[in-house]
């Protein structure tokens, strides 16, 4: 019972005409090609078509570190490390260009982006070009990885450890003075605005409803 | 070629700048619920009236789902200050606004404050409060034209009638 989050519209004053004519679209391309169910965290390998290499087609594996963007528009990014150097590849779902998504390793993170990987050690961004898909049964549920990540020494990308980020994902190896300095930039408020909240619970029935009857036919 | 936005444009968003900052926006807008559960009619100036409009419907929607639900104790908490309220607004509000789906306040326009500043003033009220009515319905009076006219066909019809 997954509805993938770019079905989902955003919160705004748009016509709902245009996510409509969008979801029929996506619908389509569906049909047309299967695009599997898959979280932030897992292993994918992508082959797209690439006119300049031999076979004309092109295998990247890597871990799933964000997916944004909503409707036809919606991308993920995966990361690798090849040959000491790490690569990310942004790629859209609904791109013609997309020959296979598959699956190699099912499993979701403690946190929704993992753009912290850019910072941490590079054994946790690395996976085997071969690996084997791992078997996954289809009524078992998603194992959650509860991986704490190690970092570089800082200076860092972003500033992690602040709480505007909630990641809960990194094993923070700071002294406690930096810690609580970082706590500094906390919002406790925020928690309590209430019209920040997006309840998406009704859309996403209805929606539901609509792609699967569809899908069906 | 100017590659970002500047600074001063502020399309699509919803949050006025009362106060402070943010958390004495929300100061602002919580003392302002409190009072309306307390009172449950308010003279404010308009653009705290609209803003708080929307938190005092999320705070019942939330109450409608029951004290026993952790988040609405901890929101309603949060919300009113006084907490002796919070019992007023699970037992007394919640109940009371529970067949109605939405919108529980009435928001109307007011002359402007007397004070120096001329501040644009709004009454914001719950429904069903017991107060007399803000808006009183009067019917027209009989020296309207439709009125007069509606007597007259009367009369006709009855003269026909009678004979």
């Amino acid at each position: 019972r997954f509805l993938s989050p770019e079905f989902i519209p955003p919160r705004g004053r748009t016509d709902p005409l245009k996510f409509y004519i969008e979801r029929k679209d996506m619908i389509q391309r569906r049909k047309a090609f299967n695009i599997p169910e898959f979280y932030v965290g897992h292993i994918l390998a992508v082959t797209t078509a690439n006119p300049y290499a031999s076979e004309k087609a092109s295998r990247f594996v890597g871990i799933c570190i964000q997916r944004g963007g909503k409707g036809l528009g919606a991308t993920f990014v995966l990361r690798n490390i090849i040959e000491d150097q790490g690569v990310e590849i942004r790629y859209e779902l609904y791109n013609p260009r997309i020959q296979a998504i598959e699956v190699l390793k099912l499993e979701k993170r403690l946190d929704d982006n993992l753009m912290y990987l850019r910072d941490a050690l590079p054994e946790y961004s690395t996976f085997d070009v071969n690996m084997k898909p791992v078997s996954h049964l289809d009524h078992e549920e998603i194992p959650v990885n509860k991986l704490q990540v190690r970092m570089k020494p800082k200076p860092w990308s972003k500033r992690w450890e602040r709480p505007q980020y909630n990641i809960k994902g990194i094993k923070f190896e700071l002294p406690e003075k930096k810690m609580k300095e970082a706590q500094k930039w906390s919002q406790p408020w925020v928690e309590f605005d209430m019209l920040r909240e997006y309840d998406t619970s009704k859309i996403e029935e209805k929606i539901w409803k609509e792609v699967s009857e569809e899908l069906k036919k | 070629m100017r590659l970002s936005v500047a600074a001063a444009i502020s399309h699509g968003r919803v949050y006025r700048h009362l106060g402070l900052g943010p958390r004495s926006r929300l100061d602002l807008l919580r003392n302002l619920v409190t009072a309306l559960v307390r009172h449950e009619r308010i003279e404010v100036p308009w653009a705290r009236a609209d803003e708080m409009r929307g938190y005092a419907e999320r705070l019942i929607d939330y109450a409608k789902l029951g004290d026993t639900n952790e988040r609405a104790m901890r929101l309603a908490n949060f919300w009113l200050t006084e907490k002796d309220l919070i019992h007023k607004l699970f037992k007394v509000l919640a109940v009371r606004f529970q067949p109605h789906p939405g919108s529980y306040t009435r928001m109307l326009h007011i002359p402007n404050r007397d004070d120096i500043d001329r501040a644009k003033m709004a009454v914001i009220e719950l429904k069903g409060n017991p107060f007399p009515p803000l808006i009183v319905p009067r019917r027209d009076t009989e020296k309207t034209l439709l009125n007069q006219l509606l007597k007259g066909y009367r009369e006709d019809a009855h003269r026909a009638a009678v004979p």
